[in-house]
C-alpha cells in the first residue's frame, strides 16, 4: 500500500499536477474527488469512463484499489447516497474512498458498477498510467504494455519521465514504442519527430505494430504516411513469410489433435482388428472424466485447480480402460474374426454409451476450464503460438512416446504383438490370449479417454464429442496403415499439415473434401496405407 | 430331382412378393376407399410412413446385393440413396414453378433470396421427368461405376474398402453442405407442390407412391433374384468366399464386382426418388455416414445373403425405431442399441438366416431331406 | 410344390400379414389409449438425441415446466393440459414423420417445437396439409410467414441489425471494420447479405467487409481467429458479427480466449451464443464480447426472477440456465392459452384467427404482441459476456421492435408483406403487383 501510495505521488509529481494538489487544502482535494466518485453512482456508461480517467489523475491514495475493484467486478454504489463502496463476497463492506470498513452501510440497497467494452479500455489505460512507476518491474511491464495498447497523448508526459526513471533495459524499449506510439499519432508532433518515432515503432514486430502503423499512414500526409506504409509494408511482408511457418504450427497442432483421436483407435482397429464405432465415445468418456474430476477438485480443493488436468490423465486412461475390458469380455470377445460384425455391435453400443452419458449429464455442454499454464498465447519470432496447443502437442508426442515404448519395451506388448500376428501359435506358447485381448482392448480405449483429456481443452465436452472425431480417426488409422503406430503418426500429422495450407486459398470446406478424395485415390495406389505392414499375417 | 441350381423363387421369395403384390392392392383400397372408423381403414400418415419403409427395405435389399452376395461392405450406400433422392427432389422443385413464396417463375425460393440470377447447369434438363428419372439412375450408376472401376482394379478390399465408401460419402455430404453447390445446402430441397401434375399431399398420391413402391421393391427383388441364381451370381458367392482364388480360376474378379456394385447403386438411387416424394424433403443429412452404417445393420437384422431379409430388417428395424421414439422418448437409444448388440452376438444370421436355420433342422429331423437349397 | 410346402407357405404368409396388421394395429391403438378424457394434448417435438439436443432437450424441459404450472392453474377452458413428448432425433425426415404422427394420430392441439430451419421447413408442408399449429421459439433467418406457425424467435431485424447499429455508435465502440463469420447454411447466409447490404447502404466500402463461412461443427478455428487478427490490423476498429451455430461455437470461444483476442481489441457479437452455449464454456477469457437477444437470464424483471426460481425448482438444478428460446416458448405458450380463452375452443381455425392481436407480458419487462405477420414484437438487447457466464445489457432498445420477416434490405422479398387477417389472408402479398404470391392467385 505504502509503494503505491508513493508510485502515485510520483506520478502526480508528473503530471504536474502536485504542486496545486499537494499544496490544496485537505478538504478541497476531498470535495473534487467526491465529485469525482458520485459519477461511479450514476449507472452511466459514458459517467463512468470519465470517472475513471479523472480518478487517475486526482491523485486519491485509494483510487488504485478503486480501480482494481472496478476491474474485478467488486465496486458498488449505493444509488441514494451516491456513494460507492467496494464489496468482495462473504467480505464486509469498505468505503472505497477511506479504505475502511464501512458498517454502517446497506448491503442490500447496493448495485453494482456496470463495465462495458469502453469503460474496460479506459480502465486499462487508467491502470497503465497509475503502474508506471510502480517498484515493481512485472507491474511497469504490463503497465507499459497498457499504455502502449491505449496510445493516449495525455500520458505521454507520464511515460516519458517514466522512461527517465527506468532501468531495465527491455522496459525501457516498451516505454520507448509507447512514447513513439503516441507521437505517430500526435497531429501536432513535427514530421521530424514522427518519422523517427516510426523507426522505434517498427522494431516492435507484431500484429498491432501494422494496425498502428496503418492508422499512422491513414492519418498522415506526404513523408509520413509514405514511411510508414513502407514500415507496414516491411512487416507485413516479413509476417507473410512467418506466415507459412506459422501454417506448419497450425497444421502440427491439428495434426496431433487426430493423432490423440486416432492413436487408440490404432490399437483397437489397428491391430486388434475390431473395427471400433464406439471408440469415440471413449474418447467423450474420458472428457466427462476431466470434468467430474475438475469438479471435484473445484469443491473439495481449489488449490489445485491448475493441476486438475495432471491428476485427470491417469483416472480417465482408468476409467475409459476399464470400460473398454468391460466391453472386450461382454461383447467383443464373441466376435472375434469377424470384423465386420464388430462394427455393428460397437455401433449399437456407441448409441448405448452416448445416451448414458445425455442421461447422466444432460445434454448441454459441460465447461472445463484450462489451467493457467495452457492459457493465453506468446509470440515467438514472427510466431504467434496459444500455449493450450503447444501443450497438445507435446502431450500427444508423450503418449504416442509412452505407447511405442510399452510395446516394444515390455512383456506385456510382446505379448500383445504376438497375439495379435499368430493367436494360434501365441496360445501354444502359453500366452493367455484371453487375457491379452482384454488388456490390449482395455489399453485402447484408455488411450482414448487419454485423448479426451486433451480435447475437453479444445472442443465441446458434450455427448457428441465422439461422433465428431470417428470418422477422422479411421481415415488417419487407414491411411497410415492399419497396425503401425508409425503409420497413424505420420498420417495424422501430414493430413494436419495438408489441412491447414488448403484452408486459406480453398476454405475449411472444399479443403476437407480434398483431403478426403486425396485419400480415396491413395488408397488405390496402396490398398494397405502408408506403411503397409508385410507377410502372412496380412491375409488372415 | 437333378437341377443345377435353387429354384429361380423359393418359398420364402413366393411370400415375399405375394405379401408386396398384396400391399400394393390392398393399402390403397383401406386408405382411400374405407370410411374414416372402419376397423380396415388405414389413415394416410401410416401409407406414408409403409412407404418410407419400403424406400428403406429397398435400398437394403440394394446393399444385400453387394455385400450379402459378394462381400463388398459398402458404407456409403447412402450416397446411392441420396442421389437419386436429390435427382428427384430436383424434378419436384422445378415443378413448383412460380407457386414460390416469391413468386419466381425460373428459380427455386432458395436461390431467389440468396440472390441467384440464373439456373446452374447442374439444374438443367430437370423439369422433364423422363431426364430426371433418368439421372435417379445415372448419378447413381455413374458415381458406383468411377468408384467401383478404381477401387476394384487397384484390389482394396475388406475395411479398407469400407472405410473409403465411407470417405465418399462423407465427402459428398460437406460438399452438398455448402449453399455455393447449389442444391440448398443444409435446408435441402422441400416445399413440394407435386408430381407429374398430382399433388404430393394428396391422399391418393400417397397411395399410388405406395404401391409403386412396393412393386419397385418387388420387382428389385426379381432382378436381384435373378442375378444371385444365375451363374454370374455364383462367380459373385466364390468372390465373397475366396476372392483370389476365384481370380486364379481365371474370373476376372473387378469386372464382377464393378457390375454388381453399379446395379446396386442403381437401386439404391431409385429408393432414393421414391423415399423424396413420400417424406417431403431431402437434405445433405441424407449423407451422413450414420445412415449408411444404419443401412448396414437393417440388413445384419434380417439375414445377410438372403434378400428378404434385407429388406424385413429395414422394416423391423425402422418400425422400432418409429415406435421407440413415440413411447421411450429418451430411451429410445439404449433400447435400439441393445438389439444391434444383441442381434449380432446371439442371432449373428440375422432373423432370417436364423429361422431358416431352423426349418431346416426340423426338416431334417422329420424326414432326413436333405437340407433346403441355401 | 409339396403339400408341405404349401402349408409352410400359408403358415408363414399368415405369420407375416398378422405382424404387419397387427404392428399397424399397435401404431394406431396407441394413441387410443394413452388418449386422457377430455384433455388438451400439446405436442412437443424437440429432439432429444442427436446432434441438436444439446440446445433442444431444455425447451422440451420448459414446456413440462409450463404445462404443469398451467395444470396448477386449472388448466384451460376448465380442461387439463397433457403434453406429447416424441424424440425427432435431429434427424428432418424424422421431424416430418413425428408430427404427422402428433397430428393425425395423437390429435394434439398445438405443437411447441424445432430449433433449426431445416426442420422447420421439413415439418411445415405437414402443418399446412394437416391444419395445425405450430409455435417455432427460436431466432431464423425469416423470409418465411406461413399461416399454421407463430414465430415467436427473432428475425433478423430484431437481432442482428441493432447489433450492427450498436457497434457503429460511439458507445459500442465506432466500429468500421467488419468481419461477418458463419455457419454455411442459410440462417447466417441469409442474414449476411441482410447486414452485407445495410452495411454498404450506411457508407462502409466492400474492401471493409470480410465474409467467411465454416462447416457445420467446425472445431480448428486457428486459421480463422489468424484470419480475424489479420483483418483487424488495418488500423481501423474492428469487430466480428458471429452466425457461428451450434457446436461450433465453443471450440470457437475457446480459440478466441486462447488466442489472446479481447473484446476491447476485436469484439465478437454473436446471435447464436446464450447462456446455455456459455454454460460448457469457461468465460474468463471472453469478458465483454457480445451477443444479441431478446431476452437475457440477467433481465431484472420480476416475472423473469419468478420464472428463473420456477425453472431451478422444476430441473432440481441450482445450476440450470435460462435463455432467449425459453422466454419465447414461455411468451408462445401464453399467447396460446389466451387465444384458447379467447377463441373458446382449440379449434386451429378459431385459434389461429385469435392468435393475432394477443399481447402477453414478456420477462424483459414489457408486452409481446403478436402481429398479423404472425411474428411477435420484441426488445432488441445487447449483452457483454461477463466472468460468470452472464450477460450484462449494455444497451438496449426503448421499445419493442416489429418483426420484418421480409426484409426490405433484400431484392427479392422488398415487395412483399404478411397478413394473416382476413380479408388479405396471405403471407407472402406482393405490393407492387397486388397479388399474392405463393398460393397461385
Amino acid at each position: 500500500m505504502k509503494s503505491a501510495v508513493r508510485g502515485l505521488r510520483g506520478l502526480a509529481l508528473i503530471l504536474g499536477m502536485a504542486a496545486a494538489l499537494l499544496a490544496a487544502p485537505g478538504s478541497a482535494l476531498a470535495d473534487a474527488a467526491d465529485d469525482i466518485l458520485a459519477r461511479f453512482a450514476t449507472d452511466r456508461f459514458a459517467d463512468t469512463e470519465k470517472a475513471i480517467a479523472d480518478l487517475a489523475g486526482s491523485g486519491l491514495p485509494s483510487a488504485s484499489a478503486i480501480l482494481e475493484a472496478l476491474a474485478a467486478n467488486k465496486l458498488l454504489f449505493d444509488p441514494q447516497e451516491r456513494k460507492i463502496y467496494i464489496g468482495a463476497e462473504g467480505a464486509p463492506l469498505i468505503d472505497a474512498k477511506t479504505g475502511a470498513k464501512a458498517d454502517a452501510a446497506d448491503a442490500a440497497a447496493m448495485k453494482r458498477v456496470r463495465t462495458n467494452n469502453a469503460v474496460r479500455t479506459a480502465l486499462q489505460a487508467a491502470q497503465g498510467a497509475l503502474g508506471l512507476t510502480s517498484p515493481d518491474p512485472v507491474k511497469r511491464r504490463s503497465a507499459a504494455e497498457a499504455v502502449y495498447k491505449a496510445r493516449d497523448p495525455a500520458q505521454r508526459a507520464g511515460v516519458e519521465a517514466a522512461l527517465a526513471a527506468e532501468k531495465d533495459p527491455q522496459i525501457r524499449d516498451i516505454f520507448s514504442q509507447a512514447r513513439a506510439a503516441m507521437i505517430a499519432l500526435d497531429a501536432q508532433a513535427p514530421d521530424a519527430q514522427k518519422l523517427e518515432a516510426i523507426d522505434v515503432i517498427r522494431a516492435r514486430a507484431s500484429r498491432d505494430t501494422i494496425s498502428l502503423l496503418s492508422a499512422v499512414a491513414n492519418a498522415n500526409k506526404d513523408r509520413v504516411k509514405a514511411a510508414a506504409e513502407e514500415a507496414s509494408a516491411a512487416l507485413q511482408a516479413r509476417q507473410a513469410l512467418w506466415s507459412h511457418v506459422q501454417n506448419i504450427w497450425y497444421g502440427l497442432s491439428l495434426g496431433s489433435v487426430l493423432l490423440l483421436a486416432a492413436i487408440g483407435l490404432a490399437i483397437t482397429f489397428g491391430v486388434m482388428g475390431v473395427i471400433n464405432m464406439a471408440h469415440g465415445e471413449m474418447v467423450m468418456i474420458g472428457a466427462y472424466t476431466t470434468f467430474v474430476t475438475q469438479e471435484w477438485i473445484r469443491t473439495h480443493n481449489p488449490a489445485l485447480l491448475d493441476y486438475s488436468l495432471l491428476f485427470a490423465v491417469p483416472l480417465a486412461f482408468l476409467v475409459t480402460g476399464a470400460v473398454g475390458v468391460a466391453v472386450e469380455r461382454s461383447i467383443i470377445r464373441f466376435l472375434y474374426g469377424r470384423p465386420l460384425e464388430t462394427l455393428l455391435a460397437t455401433f449399437g453400443l456407441s448409441l448405448i454409451l452416448q445416451q448414458a452419458v445425455r442421461t447422466i449429464f444432460g445434454a448441454n455442454n459441460r465447461e472445463v476450464s484450462a489451467p493457467a499454464f495452457m492459457s493465453g498465447s506468446f509470440e515467438w519470432g514472427g510466431l504467434a503460438i496459444t500455449s493450450g496447443r503447444m501443450w497438445i502437442i507435446v502431450f500427444a508426442l508423450l503418449v504416442f512416446t509412452a505407447l511405442q515404448l510399452l510395446l516394444r519395451a515390455t512383456p506385456f506388448g510382446l505379448r500383445m504383438r504376438a497375439v495379435t500376428q499368430n493367436r494360434r501359435m501365441a496360445s501354444a506358447m502359453g500366452i493367455d490370449t484371453n487375457r491379452v485381448d482384454a488388456l490390449a482392448f482395455g489399453l485402447g480405449s484408455g488411450i482414448a479417454g487419454v485423448a479426451g483429456v486433451a480435447l475437453s481443452q479444445i472442443d465441446n465436452v458434450s455427448p457428441n464429442l465422439g461422433q465428431s472425431y470417428i470418422i477422422d480417426s479411421f481415415m488417419v488409422v487407414v491411411f497410415g496403415g492399419v497396425g503401425n503406430l508409425w503409420g497413424t503418426l505420420v498420417a495424422g500429422l501430414t493430413l494436419g499439415v495438408a489441412n491447414k495450407f488448403l484452408e486459406p486459398f480453398a476454405g475449411a470446406v472444399l479443403g476437407k473434401i480434398a483431403l478426403l478424395v486425396f485419400i480415396i485415390l491413395f488408397i488405390q495406389k496402396r490398398p494397405r496405407g502408408l506403411f503397409a505392414l508385410k507377410g502372412r499375417s496380412v491375409e488372415a | 430331382m437333378a437341377r443345377a441350381g435353387p429354384p429361380f423363387l423359393d418359398t420364402r421369395g413366393i411370400i415375399f412378393l405375394a405379401i408386396l403384390i398384396a400391399a400394393a392392392v390392398l393399402v390403397p383400397v383401406m386408405a382411400l376407399a374405407m370410411p374414416p372408423g372402419s376397423f380396415f381403414h388405414m389413415p394416410v400418415y401410416l401409407v406414408a410412413l409403409f412407404g418410407k419403409y419400403l424406400c428403406f427395405a429397398l435400398l437394403a435389399l440394394a446393399l444385400d446385393l453387394v455385400w450379402g452376395y459378394c462381400g463388398v461392405l459398402s458404407l456409403g450406400h447412402g450416397a446411392f440413396f441420396a442421389l437419386g433422392g436429390y435427382a428427384m427432389g430436383m424434378y419436384l422443385m422445378r415443378q413448383i414453378g412460380s407457386r414460390g413464396v416469391y413468386g419466381n417463375p425460373d428459380l427455386p425460393d432458395f436461390m431467389v433470396f440468396l440472390n441467384w440470377k440464373e439456373l446452374p447447369w447442374t439444374w438443367w434438363g430437370f423439369s422433364s421427368f423422363p431426364y430426371a428419372m433418368m439421372m435417379v439412375l445415372l448419378l447413381p450408376g455413374v458415381l458406383a461405376f468411377a468408384f467401383g472401376w478404381f477401387a476394384f482394379r487397384s484390389r482394396v478390399t475388406g475395411v479398407y474398402l469400407s472405410i473409403i465408401t465411407q470417405a465418399m460419402t462423407y465427402a459428398l455430404l460437406l460438399a452438398f453442405f455448402r449453399n455455393d453447390m447449389g442444391f440448398g445446402g443444409n435446408n435441402g430441397l422441400t416445399d413440394f407442390k407435386d408430381i407429374l401434375g398430382f399433388s404430393v399431399q394428396a391422399g391418393s398420391t400417397r397411395a399410388a407412391l405406395f404401391s409403386l413402391s412396393a412393386l419397385m421393391l418387388a420387382g428389385s427383388y426379381l432382378i436381384a433374384r435373378a442375378i444371385t441364381v444365375s451363374k454370374f451370381g455364383k462367380v459373385l458367392i466364390a468372390i465373397r468366399d475366396a476372392e483370389s482364388r476365384t481370380r486364379f480360376i481365371g474370373y476376372r474378379v473387378e469386372t464382377y464386382k464393378l457390375a454388381v456394385f453399379v446395379v446396386s447403386a442403381m437401386m439404391a438411387g431409385a429408393a432414393g426418388a421414391l423415399y423424396v416424394p413420400q417424406v417431403g424433403i431431402i437434405n445433405p443429412g441424407e449423407f451422413s455416414t450414420t445412415n449408411s452404417i444404419e443401412a448396414v445393420i437393417w440388413v445384419a437384422v434380417g439375414g445377410r445373403g438372403t434378400l428378404v431379409g434385407a429388406a424385413l430388417g429395414a422394416v423391423v428395424v425402422n418400425f422400432a425405431k418409429t415406435w421407440f421414439t413415440g413411447v421411450l422418448p429418451e430411451f429410445w437409444l439404449f433400447a435400439l442399441g441393445l438389439i444391434f448388440i444383441l442381434v449380432t452376438l446371439f442371432l449373428p444370421k440375422g432373423i432370417v438366416g436364423t429361422m431358416s436355420q431352423w426349418t431346416s433342422r426340423e426338416r431334417r429331423r422329420a424326414g432326413g431331406a436333405p437340407a433346403a437349397a441355401e | 410344390m409339396t403339400g408341405m410346402s404349401m402349408a409352410i407357405t400359408r403358415r408363414n404368409m399368415l405369420r407375416a400379414t398378422s405382424a404387419l396388421v397387427g404392428g399397424a394395429l399397435t401404431l394406431g391403438s396407441f394413441g387410443a389409449l394413452a388418449q386422457g378424457a377430455g384433455t388438451i394434448k400439446v405436442g412437443i417435438l424437440h429432439s432429444l438425441s442427436g446432434t441438436m439436443a444439446i440446445s433442444e432437450t431444455t425447451l422440451k424441459d420448459v414446456m413440462l415446466m409450463l404445462i404443469e404450472e398451467q395444470n396448477k392453474k386449472g388448466g384451460v377452458l376448465g380442461r387439463k393440459l397433457e403434453a406429447v413428448v416424441v424424440d425427432p432425433a435431429s434427424n428432418w425426415p424424422l421431424f416430418a414423420e413425428k408430427a404427422r404422427e402428433l397430428i393425425s394420430k395423437e390429435k394434439v392441439d398445438a405443437v411447441f417445437g424445432c430449433w433449426t430451419s431445416v426442420s422447420r421447413k421439413s415439418v411445415l408442408p405437414v402443418f399446412e396439409e394437416l391444419n395445425s399449429i405450430l409455435f417455432y421459439p427460436v431466432q431464423y433467418e425469416g423470409e418465411e410467414s406461413q399461416r399454421n406457425i407463430f414465430y415467436t424467435g427473432a428475425a433478423p431485424n430484431q437481432q442482428a441489425i441493432p447489433a450492427v447499429d450498436y457497434l457503429m455508435s460511439k458507445e459500442g465502440g465506432s466500429v468500421k471494420r467488419w468481419v461477418l463469420a458463419g455457419t454455411d447454411y442459410v440462417y447466417p447466409r441469409t442474414t449476411n447479405k441482410i447486414l452485407e447490404a445495410y452495411l454498404k447502404a450506411k457508407g462502409v466500402a466492400p474492401a471493409d467487409i470480410m465474409i467467411n463461412y465454416t462447416p457445420f461443427g467446425h472445431s480448428d478455428w486457428q486459421t480463422i481467429v489468424a484470419d480475424i487478427k489479420k483483418f483487424g490490423s488495418a488500423g481501423k476498429k474492428t469487430a466480428v458479427v458471429s452466425t457461428i451455430n451450434g457446436d461450433a461455437n465453443v471450440p470457437f470461444y475457446k480459440e478466441l480466449g486462447n488466442a489472446g483476442l479481447k473484446a476491447t481489441d476485436i469484439p465478437v457479437v454473436a446471435f447464436s451464443v446464450g447462456e446455455e452455449e456459455l454454460a460448457g464454456i469457461d468465460t474468463k477469457p471472453l469478458v465483454g464480447h457480445l451477443a444479441a437477444w431478446n431476452y437475457f437470464q440477467s433481465s431484472d424483471d420480476k416475472a423473469n426472477k419468478d420464472f428463473i426460481a420456477k425453472w431451478k425448482a422444476f430441473t432440481k438444478n441450482p445450476k440450470r440456465v435460462t435463455n432467449d428460446p425459453m422466454e419465447a416458448h414461455v411468451i408462445g405458450f401464453n399467447m396460446w392459452i389466451k387465444a384458447i380463452e379467447k377463441a373458446g375452443t382449440t379449434a386451429p381455425d378459431a385459434v389461429i384467427d385469435a392468435m393475432v392481436g394477443v399481447s402477453v407480458p414478456n420477462l424483459s419487462g414489457g408486452l409481446s404482441t403478436m402481429m398479423p405477420n404472425h411474428h411477435i414484437t420484441k426488445p432488441v438487447l445487447i449483452g457483454e459476456i461477463q466472468a460468470d457466464g452472464q450477460f450484462n445489457t449494455v444497451w438496449q432498445t426503448s421499445g419493442t421492435v416489429v418483426a420484418e420477416e421480409w426484409s426490405p434490405h433484400l431484392e427479392g422479398s422488398r415487395d412483399l408483406i404478411s397478413d394473416w387477417r382476413k380479408p388479405m389472408s396471405c403471407g407472402n402479398f406482393n405490393v407492387k403487383t397486388g397479388k399474392c404470391g405463393g398460393k397461385g392467385a
